[in-house]
């Protein structure tokens, strides 16, 4: 069962096809690598995705079900979290209580999303700066606050762009640990990285995305010899 | 268990009733009745601060109308009580939700939108709602004012009214800031699009927290209206909303203490420069450009940091 | 009946020509920094102000005092910039968050304090400017306008011809679009983006003290003069789409054609009232305004 599909997704701004007919879907419990050059349209398929901006034709399907006008409460209250490349923490408030703040604002009461805050703030390690403002963490600190935001309730999908861009590894480790955990468990994610040896080492099958289309889908270690994939990374920048 | 948040929130209201206690035993030494007169005229605007703090310090949204909706709560009593007698246990309930209704509508059209658009269209709801007032001489007798009776003579028993007002409301935003909506209201505050994105719904809390707002506002309002048997346009002018901007800011934003010692500092330094004319806003404008640049969070802010720093 | 309806027409758009005099330099800052001035009233009291005191005080000749109405209001805009301005974009990243809310307040607070500083140094009482012409009546086919009003929308209008030109054609005009396009973008270009903000802020206060100084012989100035054609600016910017010159020139003209028009078969009173009208109405069904295109977020 498909938990997130897109089926013919295009986006323009002005004269430019940012993403250009782009159909994939998720099964329940796959972990799927999202990759490609700068500009190959990436964060404006995860922006569709999760409501942020509307698609000008195509559409997406959650379990199944056409989503029109999908807004980002409509998307965040129907499982599907994300995670911004430019973090997105609430500054002044203190960091454990951003946790609390996405529980309640998924139905929790206020005692149980303060307990289940408590529990993922350890298990981020973050538990020392619990009580400093958001806002006074140094920026990865603030990506793995803005990490756990995502799964206080248990999420359908997380949509994680750029989740180690600029992390320290130790932090880097944290963050892959917990993703290992709980894909383990049985969670869907859709991470975009632009770091191929966490991408091969987390994710079975990776996407490749160039100029708002899709290069190749498939089996990670597949995609990443393909020659058109390499063509597309060596012919827009070395990475 | 209670969180960082609200044990800050806890101290700032403890603060606050400090000052209120305070406040309450001034009758027992001053029983002039202008200095109550003066007292009771901060506590009017302690009201629109602590409203005004709740939209703008708590959920970053900047209305520029505060004073507005204390004339819209005014007029709604006045000219029930002026044109047909109605009685006060009509017409207070009446005047606080026409200025919540309005504010509701107002916000409604508004808050779908982000950015400058809800200073701009306060800013401009503002000196136009004036104007609409002013000009309907035959309904509002315009800038003449309304004149009516007022309730009661006794100036210790309004100055007692406008207090257990101000504790009532530093009461209610405490219960309502350390609760769940006190958090998606700070989200909002700090980064709308991400709040929306963990699921809160963005539109309702930002128009939950105008109407609440507006309300108090009107409160405000209705009850100067009948302490001071005058409804006229000059409750609404934008010098008004200048005074409450100026008293939070200078008091410390985003706290429930700050706008509370605010409105009493901010207003007994202005009656008593009164004598020396005119310079008072030239000074809480500058002072408030200050803080703004340099302190953000006013004299709580100060006090708190001041306060902190042996305890650690 | 005729011709009372092209002396509306030919009123609201000499009307129109003032706020778009005003409303160009809103939108200019708007452009730039996102932010809206709610000081700019006062850059047009201060205009009013120094274009009559120039020739009740200094004994000027009525037009020398719009220069120095320009001037004066070009020297208010630049120290703004210079010292309120900068944490906008100093560390602009880091403020992003309370961009808005430093902005409006900070601006708010200086409309009170140039207010009140004019009303302490100068006083309250409404004075009236000398005019620039003594012809009384000049009729212009079936149109009977002042000599006053004549020769201040010629320059009313010479001027936003002028800033538009500037703006489209001269190297500091394409350094700012450059830098409302893309700061950070300019900046790496080599663009001074400091200075392209210290310009428009100095261009966008002495226009508004221009229309002050073209006002002054027709409006009494007093210290809060500025508030009036304040709002119809701010109402502009919003029906201009946020921004956009021509878009606020257009509104300008539709604004003062309707407010001449519905005074007269609407009601005189509420006259200003009609702008809030179509502002809120243009809030709900086209919030980009009625020039303006959606932006992209995110």
């Amino acid at each position: 069962m498909k938990v997130l599909e897109a089926r013919g997704v295009t986006k323009s701004f002005g004269g430019l096809k940012a993403v250009d007919g782009v159909s994939f879907g998720v099964d329940y419990g796959e972990l799927v690598g999202l990759i490609g050059p700068n500009g190959s349209g990436k964060t404006t398929l995860i922006n569709i995705l999760s409501g942020h901006l509307a698609a000008d034709a195509g559409e997406i399907l959650v379990d199944g079900k056409p989503m029109r006008g999908l807004t980002p409460l409509r998307a965040s209250r129907g499982g599907i979290q994300r995670m911004f490349q430019l973090t997105r923490v609430f500054r002044r408030m203190p960091a454990l209580d951003n946790l609390v703040t996405a529980g309640c604002a998924l139905g929790m009461a206020l005692d149980a999303a303060q307990a289940r805050a408590r529990e993922l703030i350890e298990e981020l390690q973050l538990a020392r700066v619990a009580t400093l403002d958001a806002g006074h963490l140094s920026g990865g600190q603030q990506k793995l606050l803005e990490f756990g935001c995502c799964f206080m309730a248990q999420p359908k999908i997380a949509l994680l762009d750029e989740p180690f861009a600029a992390v320290h590894p130790t932090m880097k480790e944290i963050m892959a640990g917990f993703i290992r955990r709980r894909h383990a468990a049985g969670q869907t994610f859709l991470i975009v990285s632009h770091d191929m040896p966490v991408i091969v080492e987390l994710a079975a099958r990776t996407i490749c995305m160039n100029a708002g289309e899709v290069l190749a889908d498939g089996e990670t270690r597949k995609v990443l010899v393909n020659p058109q994939v390499i063509e597309a990374y060596l012919g827009g920048e070395a990475a | 268990m209670r969180s960082a948040l609200q044990q800050r929130l806890r101290s700032e209201l403890r603060t606050s009733l400090v000052l209120l206690v305070l406040v309450a035993a001034v009758p027992i030494l001053v029983r002039n009745d202008y200095w109550l007169g003066v007292l009771i005229v901060s506590m009017y605007f302690a009201l629109l601060a602590g409203g005004w703090n709740l939209l703008a310090g708590y959920t970053g949204q900047f209305s520029l109308a505060p004073a507005t909706f204390a004339m819209l709560g005014a007029y709604g009593t006045g000219l029930l009580a002026y044109h047909w007698h109605v009685s006060p246990w009509l017409t207070i309930p009446a005047g606080i939700l026409v200025a919540m209704v309005v504010g509701m509508v107002l916000a409604g059209i508004v808050m779908r939108l982000r950015g400058p658009y809800l200073a701009l269209t306060t800013l401009s709801f503002a000196e136009i709602m004036r104007i609409v007032i002013g000009n309907s001489y035959g309904f509002t007798r315009g800038d003449l004012g309304l004149s009516i009776p007022t309730l009661m003579n006794d100036r210790l028993a309004w100055y007692y009214v406008f207090l257990a007002a101000v504790v009532a409301m530093q009461f209610g935003l405490y219960a309502l800031l350390r609760s769940r909506v006190g958090l998606y209201l700070m989200a909002i505050r700090d980064d709308e699009i991400g709040a929306a994105s963990r699921g809160v719904n963005t539109v309702f809390w930002k128009t939950a927290s105008f109407t609440l707002s507006s309300a108090l506002s009107g409160l405000a309002g209705v009850l100067y209206a009948y302490f001071s048997s005058l409804v006229s346009p000059e409750l609404g002018l934008l010098l008004q909303t200048g005074l409450v901007i100026c008293m939070v800011f200078i008091g410390g934003i985003a706290s429930l203490a700050g706008p509370v010692i605010g409105a009493f500092l901010v207003y007994l330094t202005s009656e008593s420069l009164r004598a020396v004319g005119g310079v008072q806003l030239i000074v809480f404008a500058l002072l408030v450009i200050l803080i703004a640049r340099f302190f953000r969070d006013g004299l709580w802010g100060l006090a708190r940091r001041i306060l902190e720093r042996p305890a650690r | 009946m005729l011709s009372l309806n092209i002396d509306l027409l030919a009123n609201g758009l000499i009307m129109g020509s003032f706020y778009a005099l005003m409303a160009i330099g809103l939108t200019l800052i708007f452009g730039l920094l996102q932010i809206v001035n709610f000081a700019h009233g006062e850059f047009y009291m201060v205009g009013a102000y120094a274009y009559t005191l120039a020739a009740l005080k200094l004994g000027l000749p009525a037009w020398a005092g719009l220069p120095v109405a320009f001037a004066v209001g070009a020297l208010v805009g630049w120290l703004t910039e210079r010292t309120l301005m900068r944490p906008l974009y100093a560390g602009y990243r880091s403020w992003g968050p309370m961009k808005d809310e430093y902005a409006i307040v900070v601006t708010f607070a200086l409309s009170l304090l140039l207010i009140n500083l004019v009303d302490k140094v100068i006083g309250p009482y409404a004075v009236l400017g000398p005019g620039l012409v003594d012809v009384a009546r000049i009729p212009l086919g079936p149109v009977m306008l002042t000599g006053q009003k004549l020769i201040a929308t010629i320059i009313a209008f010479s001027t936003i011809i002028a800033t538009a030109l500037f703006i489209r054609y001269s190297l500091w005009g394409r350094q700012i679009r450059a830098v409302a396009q893309n700061r950070l973008g300019a900046s790496l270009a080599g663009i001074d983006t400091t200075k392209a903000s210290s310009i428009i802020f100095a261009l966008s206060g002495a226009l508004a003290a221009l229309s002050g100084g073209l006002l002054a012989p027709i409006i009494n100035t007093t210290p809060d003069v500025g508030s009036f054609p304040a709002i119809k600016s701010y109402v502009i910017v919003v029906l201009g789409g946020m921004g956009s010159i021509p878009g606020s020139i257009a509104a300008s003209l539709i604004l003062g054609v309707l407010e001449s028009f519905g005074a007269v078969y609407i009601s005189y009173d509420y006259r200003d009232a009609f702008g809030l009208v179509i502002l809120i109405v243009v809030l709900l069904v086209r919030p980009q305004g009625l020039f303006g295109e959606k932006g992209r977020e995110v």
